[in-house]
C-alpha cells in the first residue's frame, strides 16, 4: 500500500538521507520523507530504529563511563544518554570515540548542580577508557643509559601511550577507587570520599596503563605538575629545574619504572 | 567444521560471531570452526587488549572482518578517517573476508536542533533501491576496495520502512552493485524473513526464497543466520509467523536461536549458490558458547545432508 505517494520524493538521496536522519532524530516524521508505509505501521518502523539508537548510546556509554553510570545508577544514566546523544550525537562509526564531550555537558546539565564532581568524574573515566585503547607500550631500557651521560638539555623523558594527568578541585581518585571496591573495604572508600567532598578536597590523578588495564593513581601536586611537564615535552634539565630542589628525581624515575610509566629516553628535537 | 560430501567433494565453511563474552570460551578449548567473524569497529584502537585478543583468535582461525559503520550507502560519503582504520585493520589481520552493510548512516541532519555538523547514527539505516542511490553506494565501494586492495562483501539490510519511489527490487539493485563493483553478496537469511514479515507476508518463506532466486548465481560470498524477536513482544505463545499477532514489527536482534523457517530459507539459499561459506551471529542476550556451536554444528549438518 502506498500511503504517502502524494508527497513529493526527495529531489536527491542526499536530501532524503538528511531527512530520515532528522525525522528519527527529533521522533516527528517528516512529511518529506515519502515512506511506503503508513499510518501506525510507518510510526513502529521508525521507533524502532529510534529505540536502536537509545540502546546504543547507553551501552557505548556505559562501557566507557563506568564510574559515572556507577554513581547514577542505570535508569539515569540511560535518560541522560539519551539526552546526551540528542545533544551530541556521535561524528564517527567507531562508538568508542564518542563521549569526549560528556564531561562538559553534565558541568552544564541544570538537574546536575547538585553534582559538581561528576564531570570530573566523566573526564577521569574518559582518560582511563582512552588510556586503555592507546598504543601499546614496550619499555626501551638502552635508552636509560642517555641518563648518565649525556646532557640533561637535551633529553626527555618518554612516558607510556595513554598516560595522563587531570586536575580536579574535587576528590576524583577516592571516588573511582571507591566504584571499584565492594564490602568493608567499599564502605570505608566511601566514608572517605564523603568526607573528601564535605571539606572539597581536590586530587591530582595519574592514569597509566599496566598491562591492559589503566590505573588511576593520586598524585601529590608537585608530580602532577612534573608528570605534565613530561607529557608536554619538556626536557629534563627544563623540568627538573620546574619542579625544583625539594623534588626527588632518583625516588620518582624508580617508581615510574616499577609502576611501567616509563616508555624511555629521547634526544630533543632540537 | 568443514564438511566434505558428496560425489562432488563439496566442502562448505561454517563460523560464528565471536564476541567478548565468548572469547575465554574460545581459547580455553577451540573448537573446530572454519573461521570466525567480528565486528570491525571493535578493533580499531591502536593498541589494547581487544587487538591483542584478535590477534589470539587469528593465530587459531581465519577472521572475517565484518563493520557496521562505513555506511557504504551515505550521499555525504565515507569518512576518511574510518576508512583508515579499517585498511590498518586489514593489513594488520589479513582476514579471509571484509564486509558491510548497504545502508546509510552519515548525513548533515536537516533540522539544525542538533548542530550544523555530520552525524553518524550508528545503526543500519535503510537506502532506497533507485539508479541515483546505486551510483553513490557503488562508488563509495570502489573507494573501500581501492583502499583496502581487495573486493569487499555487501550485506542485504533488515530495514523497518522503505521508500515509496524504489525504481528496482532489492535482489535487482544488489546485483546491479556487484556487477558494477566486483564486491559480493553477503546474504543474510535473517534478515530476508524480518523485511517479509514486516512487508505482511502472507507466505514469508515464499517471498524469502524467491528474494533468493532473483538472485544471480555467483553472487553470494557469504551467508549469514541469526535470531529475530518481536519489537512489541505479543502475548505468550504467539509467534511473530503467526497470523494471529498483532501489526508489530519484528527485529533483526540477533539476540535468540535461528527460526526454523529461516533455517528453511538457508536450505534453499545453499541450494542455489551452492557451497557458501556460513556464519551464525548471537549479538545480544548472548548464550553459553555451546548453545552458538549447537547452532553452527546444525548449520554444517544441513549442508552436509544437502551435499549427500
Amino acid at each position: 500500500m502506498v500511503c504517502l505517494a502524494r508527497l513529493a520524493t526527495p529531489t536527491s538521496e542526499a536530501q532524503r538521507q538528511r531527512e530520515l536522519l532528522t525525522a528519527l532524530r527529533t521522533g516527528t516524521a517528516s512529511a518529506r520523507v515519502a515512506l511506503r508505509e503508513c499510518g501506525e505501521r510507518a510510526a513502529r518502523g521508525l521507533e524502532a530504529y529510534r529505540a536502536n539508537a537509545e540502546s546504543i548510546a547507553e551501552r557505548a556509554l556505559a562501557s566507557t563511563f563506568v564510574t559515572v553510570q556507577t554513581m547514577l545508577g542505570r535508569s539515569d544514566f540511560k535518560h541522560l544518554a539519551c539526552e546526551f546523544w540528542r545533544a551530541h550525537p556521535p561524528e564517527r562509526g567507531d562508538l568508542a570515540e564518542w563521549g569526549g564531550a560528556l564531561p562538559a555537558w553534565l558541568a552544564g546539565h541544570r538537574k546536575l548542580t547538585a553534582w559538581p564532581w561528576l564531570a570530573d568524574t566523566a573526564r577521569l573515566d574518559f582518560a582511563v577508557h582512552g588510556a586503555e585503547r592507546a598504543k601499546d607500550g614496550v619499555l626501551d631500557a638502552h635508552s636509560l643509559s642517555q641518563l648518565e651521560s649525556a646532557d640533561p638539555a637535551q633529553l626527555r623523558l618518554v612516558l607510556m601511550p595513554g598516560t595522563g594527568v587531570l586536575d580536579s578541585p574535587w576528590p576524583i581518585v577516592s571516588i573511582h577507587r571507591a566504584h571499584q571496591l565492594a564490602g568493608e573495604a567499599g564502605e570505608r572508600a566511601f566514608a572517605e570520599v564523603r568526607a573528601g567532598l564535605a571539606a572539597q578536597r581536590g586530587e591530582h590523578a595519574l592514569i597509566a596503563r599496566r598491562g591492559w588495564r589503566a590505573i588511576v593513581y593520586p598524585l601529590d601536586a608537585a608530580s602532577a605538575a612534573w608528570t605534565r611537564d613530561l607529557l608536554d615535552g619538556f626536557d629534563l634539565a627544563a623540568a627538573l629545574k620546574r619542579a625544583g630542589e625539594g623534588f626527588d628525581f632518583t625516588a620518582w624515575l624508580g617508581t615510574a619504572l616499577r609502576e611501567a610509566w616509563l616508555q624511555g629516553v629521547a634526544a630533543c628535537d632540537n | 567444521m568443514s564438511f566434505a560430501g558428496g560425489a562432488a567433494g563439496v566442502e562448505i565453511d561454517i563460523g560464528i560471531g565471536l564476541g567478548h563474552a565468548h572469547y575465554a570460551a574460545l581459547f580455553e578449548a577451540p573448537p573446530a570452526l572454519d573461521f570466525v567473524e567480528v565486528h570491525s569497529e571493535n578493533f580499531f584502537a591502536d593498541g589494547g587488549a581487544a587487538l591483542a585478543v584478535l590477534h589470539r583468535a587469528r593465530a587459531l582461525y581465519p577472521i572475517s572482518l565484518h563493520g557496521v559503520g562505513l555506511a557504504l550507502g551515505s550521499a555525504a560519503g565515507l569518512d576518511p578517517w574510518h576508512l583508515e582504520r579499517l585498511a590498518r585493520l586489514v593489513q594488520r589481520i589479513e582476514p579471509v573476508r571484509v564486509s558491510d552493510h548497504a545502508c546509510f548512516a552519515r548525513a548533515v541532519p536537516a533540522s539544525d536542533a542538533f548542530g550544523a555538523g555530520m552525524v553518524h547514527a550508528n545503526d543500519l539505516l535503510p537506502i532506497a533501491f533507485t539508479e541515483a542511490q546505486l551510483a553513490i553506494i557503488a562508488a563509495n565501494v570502489m573507494q573501500v576496495q581501492e583502499r583496502i586492495g581487495r573486493p569487499m562483501l555487501v550485506e542485504n539490510l533488515a530495514s523497518y520502512v522503505s521508500f515509496v519511489d524504489d525504481e528496482m527490487t532489492e535482489p535487482v539493485f544488489l546485483a546491479a552493485l556487484c556487477r558494477r563493483t566486483g564486491c559480493s553478496l553477503l546474504l543474510d537469511v535473517n534478515n530476508l524473513m524480518v523485511n517479509a514479515l514486516n512487508a505482511g507476508s502472507r507466505e514469508p518463506l515464499g517471498a524469502c526464497c524467491a528474494f533468493v532466486d532473483a538472485l544471480p548465481a555467483g553472487i553470494v560470498g557469504e551467508i549469514h543466520l541469526a535470531g529475530y524477536a518481536d519489537a512489541e513482544p505479543a502475548e505468550a505463545g504467539v509467534d511473530a509467523t503467526d497470523e494471529k499477532r498483532s501489526p508489530s514489527i519484528v527485529v533483526d536482534d540477533h539476540g535468540s536461536r535461528v527460526r526454523p523457517a529461516v533455517w528453511a530459507v538457508f536450505e534453499h539459499a545453499l541450494r542455489r549458490f551452492g557451497p557458501v561459506p556460513s556464519l551464525v551471529e548471537w549479538d545480544t542476550d548472548l548464550p553459553a558458547f555451546e548453545v552458538l556451536l549447537g547452532e553452527a554444528r546444525h548449520a554444517a549438518e544441513l549442508a552436509e545432508r544437502l551435499a549427500v
